[in-house]
Order: C-alpha cells, then structure tokens, then sequence
C-alpha cells in the first residue's frame, strides 16, 4: 500500500508541474499579445520549457499505464498522442517569425491542455487523499491485531 | 519641429458652427496628408548607428566562371562615392567557398596599403580572427577598400572549389554584424552544400505536385534559415539575397532570410555576363545608393470601429500592429487588411495613420578635403523622424457605392498576396481556386443588387471600376509565382517570383502580371526622327496582335523581350542583330546592343524610353524569332495571358466560367 500512497505523491508532484509549466506558457503568451514582451524572449522562454514538459507528461502517463490506473492513463492518452504527432511533424516549438499569425490557436491549445490538467488534477487529489486514509486505517487495524492479542 | 505636448494641446476655437481650431492654418500635421517629425531622445533605443553594408560574396568556380565576380567588384567599387551616410559609412567582406575567407581592410597607422586574407576552415565553430578590424569606416580605409576590389576577380581566378559553406559564412557576418545592424547583400550562385544549414539537392520532384506535400517545395527547408532571419532582425540587420544559379541552389530557403528582415531577392537565372552584367549593374548600384531607412519601424492606427488583422510583405511582426523593418527603401510595398470591429458604423469618415520611425542621413556624398570640422560634426550625427502618413475614407451604407470607389489595382495586388501566402501551404492549384472564388463571390453581391431591379438574367453585371479585374485575376493565376504544375515554371523562378510579388508597388506588380506589348517596326523605319514620336501603343496580350511582318516588345518591368515575325524584312533584321542572322541562327547568344546602324540606333532610343518609365528597375534585353521552338514559347507566348495554353483558359472562357459561376446562386 505504501507504493501506491507513493504513486500518487509522486503523481500529485507531476501533475503540479505540469499545470505550472502549461500556465507559464499560457501567460507568455498573453504577455506577448499585450505587448508587455516582445516576440523573441516570448518564444524563447516558452521554447525553453515544452520539451521539459513533454517528458513529465511522457514519464506519468507510462507510469499510470503500468500501475494498471486505467482512469487517468485514459484521460493522459490524448495528450500524449497529441505532444507525439506535434513532435513528428517538428511544429512543437513556437516560430518566432510565424508567432503572431498563430497565436490565437496556440493559446486555446494551451486553454484545452491546462483544462486536462485541472480535471487530472482533481483525480490524482482524490485517489491520494483516498489512499492516505486508506493506509492510516489499515495501520490501525494492525496495530489493533498487533497490539493486545 | 519637436513634439510637445503642452504648446499643442490648447487653442481657441473659432465661431460656431464651424468649431475648428484658430491655428489650423499654421499646423501642418493638422491638415497636412504626410508630416515628418523630428523624435526627440526619448523615442531613441539607441543613438542611430553608422550605416554599414556587408557583402558576403560566394567565391566558388560557378561565380568566377560565368563572370560575375569581375562585374559585382566594379559596381561596388563605382558606388562607394555614394553611398550614404559619409562619413561614418563602414563596410565589410567576406568571401567564401568550402572556407571562408576574411578581410582585413584597415588601413591603420602601420599604413596597411593591401588588404590582408585570413582563412578559416573550421566550419563547425566558426570563429571571427579578428574581432574588431573586419568592419572598416570607408573614408579611413577608402584606398584600401579600393585595392581589395580590384584584386578580388584576379585573387579567385583559378578556383575550382565547387563547394559552399553558405551556412558558416552567414554567421560568421552575423558575429561581425551584431553590434551595429546595417545591411548585408549576399552574392550567392550555388547551393549551399557545407557546415550547417546545407541543403539537400531536393529539387523540383514530379511526384509531388497535385499531392499535399506540394507546398513543402516552396518553404524552407531548414528550421536553420528562419532561425537566422529572426536573429538578423533582432540585430537591425536587413538582408539582401542575389541568386545566380543555372542549376537549383533553393531560393525557397535562401529567400526567407530576405522575407523576415525586410530584404529582397533579386534572381538572375543561369547568370551570362552578356546577358545580364547591365541589369545587374544597375540594380546593385540602385540597392546602395538610394535613400534607405535604417532601424525602421512601422506602426498603422485606425478610427475606432475597424482593426487591422493581417499584413503582407517583408517584414518581421514585432507586435499585433508594429513592423519592424531593419532596413526599407521606397521600391517596398506592404499590404495589409482591416476587418470591421462593429456592425453599424456610426461615424463619417474612417482614419488611418501610418508612422515609420527611422533615423535620417542624407545621401550626398561629401568629398574629401573641402569638409571643415564644424561640417563633420553636423553630418556625422544622425537625427532620429517619424513620417506620418494619415488618410481618410469615407464611411458608406450603400454597398453599390462601395463597388463603385472599388480600386482595381489594390485589390489586385492584394489578392496577389494572398495567393502566395496561399501556395506556402497548399497545393497552386488551391491557391488558384481561391481566387477564382473570391472574384466569383465579390461579382455575386454585385449582380445580387442589381438583377432583381431591372431583370437582366443572362448578363454579366459588374461595375465600371472593376472591369479588369477578371483580366488582371486571369493574369494573376498565369503568373510565373502560380501558374500550371511541374512543367511550367522551375522551381527557383517560381520562388523568386513570389518573393518579388510580395514587395512590389501597385503598378510594378500590375505591369508584372500584364506586360506592356508594343509595335516598333513603325518606330524602326520612320525617316525622319523626332524626339518622342510615335507614342507606343499597348496591344492586348493575345496572339491577334502579332503580324509576322512586325517587330514587338514585350515588357513586364523586369525583362524586355523583342519578338521578330517570320515574315520581316531581312535586311531590318540583320540591322537589329548585327550580325548576318543566316550564319547566326542561335538567338539566345545575341546581345541586343547599338550596332553601326541608324535602326539599331532607333531601337536602342525605344528600350531607352521604355527603360525611363520606370527607374527602379533595369530590363534586361532578348531576342526571340516566331516560329523558334522551345524558345519562343517559353520566352515570350506563356506571357500572352489572354490567349488559352495548355491547362488554363484564354480570356474569353475564363469570362465565361465567371459568369456561369456567379449566376448560380
């Protein structure tokens, strides 16, 4: 049980990350369409954090295929396959010289990812705080059995 | 006069019911179309910087066999007196083949009279060896400079280096540029092969037309050469490229270095010095000496109720509404397209105001001794302006009378525009279809205002304004940018003519997309000479206006090309050749040139008049006879646009699939 209270820390750190890390972009952005940054830091700043990114993303939605959590592997998989046909096509960095003509859809791409987050997000919480009850309980009816007989 | 706030904001007005303001007389920018201002230091980034021009010229066997490194020497050499920005102009070079080779063109107190070569052949990290002796000011090192470029044909004359380190060579002018901006001009004639950002020969692959993987072909093909772009607008550096291969060496990428920094492609096909050395003479003396803007940047405001959204040209977008432009000349033009923010537009008249800021220097050129301190010291600072240029529409509520102010020749250019915006990423024969679309939908609103008043079912209805417009769109998808398939044009021309598209005025690209025929044969034989006689006629681009008893021109703005009928006089003929045109039979090799005769004489005076319309280029000048296959019909009748050529129609059925198209409702 104990691995799987570590699962969900581990998961719960993740998905903190990512949210983080997809808000980061998205403010970019808005900052470079109020004018408050200009076009090259933007992208730069931006460029500098999808691979990481991408990589925890990879890392926790394997990591949910093979602790057979087939619920949030499900709502993971889409996003996955998309950050793996945005690679292969080239096109996940942002273009410095192409960024104005496409920054409305890459800001809503960046709105759907970070509405994926937030709804994995409330499944990881609540698979956590259920295992961490879980777990207290049952070491309490362990020390229960231990304790006097 | 200085921008201020306080002297500007308040006045008395006068009585009503005008209401307007006491001084609007004595205010310019008032009641003025264009003013320029003088920024004071708080619009400055930085004090403006010396103009620079850098030439990174390619030094493999392709450029030193066909002749043009002799002649790109010469007209830089003729040039230098003019530049602008005496006497703080400075310049550089670079030539390069599988190394590059650096400059040192200093002219210190050691009194270094020959200009010192140091090759680097380490391509993977390049490095400058001199960091502060490649760029030279051009009045200290001025003999120096001179030395180098008559020295530079002769240095190279022997190579056989067939590779290019194109991709080394553009950073390595990127190191020694960064400090100041300024413009590099490129002199590129084969594909980049060595070092980063080389180039596959991906050439023009039959497969892929009509597929859609088609558009690959036309966008560059290494992330390397945007990348550059960008870093070179950063820097306020604006490239030129000037491309002389027969054989493929990617405009496609190498262009897009032009696109992002304001620049331009000039394209010289399988470069011959006879053919070509004017034309480029020309035009590479144009590029340096005219007024140029440097660290320009271009902001567009409007009324309230309508935004811009989209822009078309050479430029870099810094943000929603500002162009950064490293360097822009007069020969730019932008388009851009606004949309209407609300419904119902409430008030008369719509605003629009363009402000280009950018520091002056002026072109004189000064020379030498005669310059007292007090001058330099003026003319060596440079003063930050701002040109402003405001226009008004008038707001209508009858579309009809919309249709009516309609301008043919924006309309036109923009479509141009959009169309090759539109074949970076989709198939041409799309691109085409899109504009066939647009024209079909704007002649449907029109004829759905008027064919229910006044019943005419079986007519065309369209405005006065736009009665060329089907010609100019037919002309449009004709266009060497987006004509046909594979077959039609080879890719480089394409590429090039695309790019060309994008930064043409109005009546260049409708000159282009239509070329001016004339007769001559009159001209040639007239006895009596006065100036300015016959005035030339323009004839419809079909093949009825041809007599093969006649001598025409054929003139888009960038070539001239003279078509000799079958049935001329032999003696007219050999005048205009020169030469015993039995013992000369091949075309291609004639140079139009004045002969020891008074109808070449003529002749000459024709292209000269015709040259004069337009100064901003140079036409290069060809022979073609009637009935010279596959010249004539690659030369000269694809240009004919109203004629029907394999796979597209002549002038009339295009009307007709107009007019069926936009009847059906």
């Amino acid at each position: 049980m104990a691995w799987e209270l570590l699962l969900w820390l581990l998961a719960f750190a993740a998905v903190i990350a990512l949210i983080g890390l997809s808000a980061y972009q998205l403010i970019c952005l808005s900052d470079l369409e109020f004018d408050y940054i200009n076009p090259y830091d933007s992208s730069s700043r931006i460029n500098a954090v999808v691979i990481p990114e991408f990589m925890v993303q990879g890392i926790l939605c394997i990591l949910f295929l093979l602790t057979w959590h087939w619920f949030p592997f499900l709502i993971m998989a889409p996003i996955t396959y998309y950050h793996i046909k945005l690679y292969m096509k080239g096109k996940h960095l942002i273009d410095v010289t192409e960024i104005f003509r496409l920054l409305n859809g890459e800001k809503k791409y960046r709105v759907v990812k970070l509405a994926f987050y937030c709804s994995i997000f409330i499944v990881v919480i609540y698979r956590f705080v259920t295992t961490a009850v879980l777990l207290l309980i049952e070491e309490d009816d362990q020390a229960l059995e231990s304790g006097i007989f | 006069m200085l921008l201020s706030m306080a002297t500007f904001a308040c006045c008395d007005l006068t009585a009503s019911p005008h209401l307007r303001r006491c001084d609007l007389d004595q205010r310019p920018e008032l009641s003025k179309g264009s003013v320029e201002f003088v920024a004071s230091t708080e619009y400055m980034v930085r004090p403006p910087m010396p103009p620079l021009y850098f030439f990174l010229i390619d030094v493999s066997v392709s450029a030193v066999c066909s002749g043009l490194l002799e002649i790109v020497a010469k007209t830089i050499k003729s040039c230098l007196d003019d530049l602008p920005g005496f006497p703080r102009t400075q310049t550089g070079f670079i030539t390069f083949d599988s190394t590059l080779h650096f400059h040192n063109l200093k002219a210190s107190d050691s009194s270094l009279t020959q200009p010192q070569m140091l090759v680097v052949a380490d391509l993977d990290d390049v490095f400058l060896p001199l960091p502060d002796d490649l760029l030279v000011n051009l009045s200290d090192s001025r003999h120096v400079v001179d030395a180098f470029l008559d020295s530079l044909p002769v240095m190279f004359q022997g190579t056989s280096n067939v590779e290019s380190a194109f991709g080394p060579a553009l950073k390595a002018a990127f190191m020694v540029m960064s400090q100041l901006g300024g413009k590099l001009l490129i002199f590129q004639s084969t594909l980049p092969s060595l070092g980063v950002g080389r180039l596959r020969l991906r050439g023009d692959d039959l497969r892929m037309y009509g597929t859609d993987k088609e558009h690959t072909l036309r966008l560059p093909e290494d992330p390397f050469y945007k990348q550059m772009a960008a870093e070179f607008t950063k820097n306020q550096i604006a490239v030129d490229i000037y491309a002389f291969s027969e054989k493929y060496s990617d405009i496609a990428s190498l262009g897009s270095l032009a696109k992002y920094t304001g620049g331009q492609v000039y394209h010289y096909p399988s470069f011959q010095t006879a053919v070509h050395q004017e034309k480029l003479r020309y035009e590479l003396a144009r590029n340096l000496t005219r007024e140029t803007a440097w660290e320009a940047v271009m902001r567009i405001r409007c009324g309230k109720g309508v935004r811009f959204t989209t822009y078309h040209g050479h430029f870099m977008l810094r943000s929603t509404d500002l162009l950064a432009l490293p360097a822009v000349d007069s020969d730019k033009a932008f388009a851009m397209q606004l949309s209407l923010e609300e419904t119902l537009m409430t008030t008369q008249t719509v605003y629009f105001q363009v402000a280009l800021f950018y520091p002056y220097l002026s072109s004189r050129s000064v020379h030498g001794n005669a310059v007292s301190s007090y001058q330099r010291y003026t003319s060596s600072s440079g003063e930050r302006r701002i040109r402003v240029h405001t226009a008004a529409a008038p707001v209508v509520a009858d579309l009809s009378e919309m249709y009516r102010q309609a301008d043919t020749g924006a309309i036109v250019s923009l479509l141009g525009r959009l169309a090759i915006e539109n074949s970076l990423s989709q198939k041409l024969e799309d691109a085409r279809q899109s504009l066939q679309l647009k024209l079909v939908k704007s002649l449907k609103e029109y004829r759905n205002l008027y064919v229910v008043q006044h019943r005419l079912g079986g007519r065309l209805i369209f405005p006065e304004s736009l009665k060329f417009l089907p010609l100019y769109v037919l002309s449009l998808c004709k266009s060497v940018a987006l004509r046909g398939g594979y077959a039609d044009a080879l890719l480089d021309e394409r590429c090039a003519a695309g790019y060309n598209m994008m930064i043409l005025p109005i009546s260049r690209m409708l000159k282009l997309i239509y070329p001016g025929l004339f007769r001559i044969d009159e001209n040639l034989l007239l006895k009596d000479l006065k100036e300015g006689q016959v005035p030339l006629g323009q004839l419809p681009l079909s093949a009825q206006s041809l007599d093969p008893k006649g001598v025409y021109v054929l003139d888009d703005g960038f070539n001239f090309i003279i078509w000799l009928g079958r049935m001329l006089a032999s003696d007219l003929l050999n005048n205009i050749v020169g030469v015993e045109l039995a013992s000369f039979p091949d075309l291609s090799r004639v140079v139009v040139c004045e002969h020891d005769n008074e109808i070449s004489k003529r002749l000459m005076r024709v292209l000269k008049e015709l040259r004069a319309r337009d100064p901003s280029s140079h036409q290069s000048c060809r022979l073609v006879r009637q009935g010279e296959q596959p010249r004539e019909l690659s030369l000269f009748l694809t240009n004919l646009v109203e004629d029907q050529t394999a796979g597209s129609s002549g002038y009339v059925d295009w009307i007709l699939q107009v007019f069926r198209q936009s009847q059906g409702s």
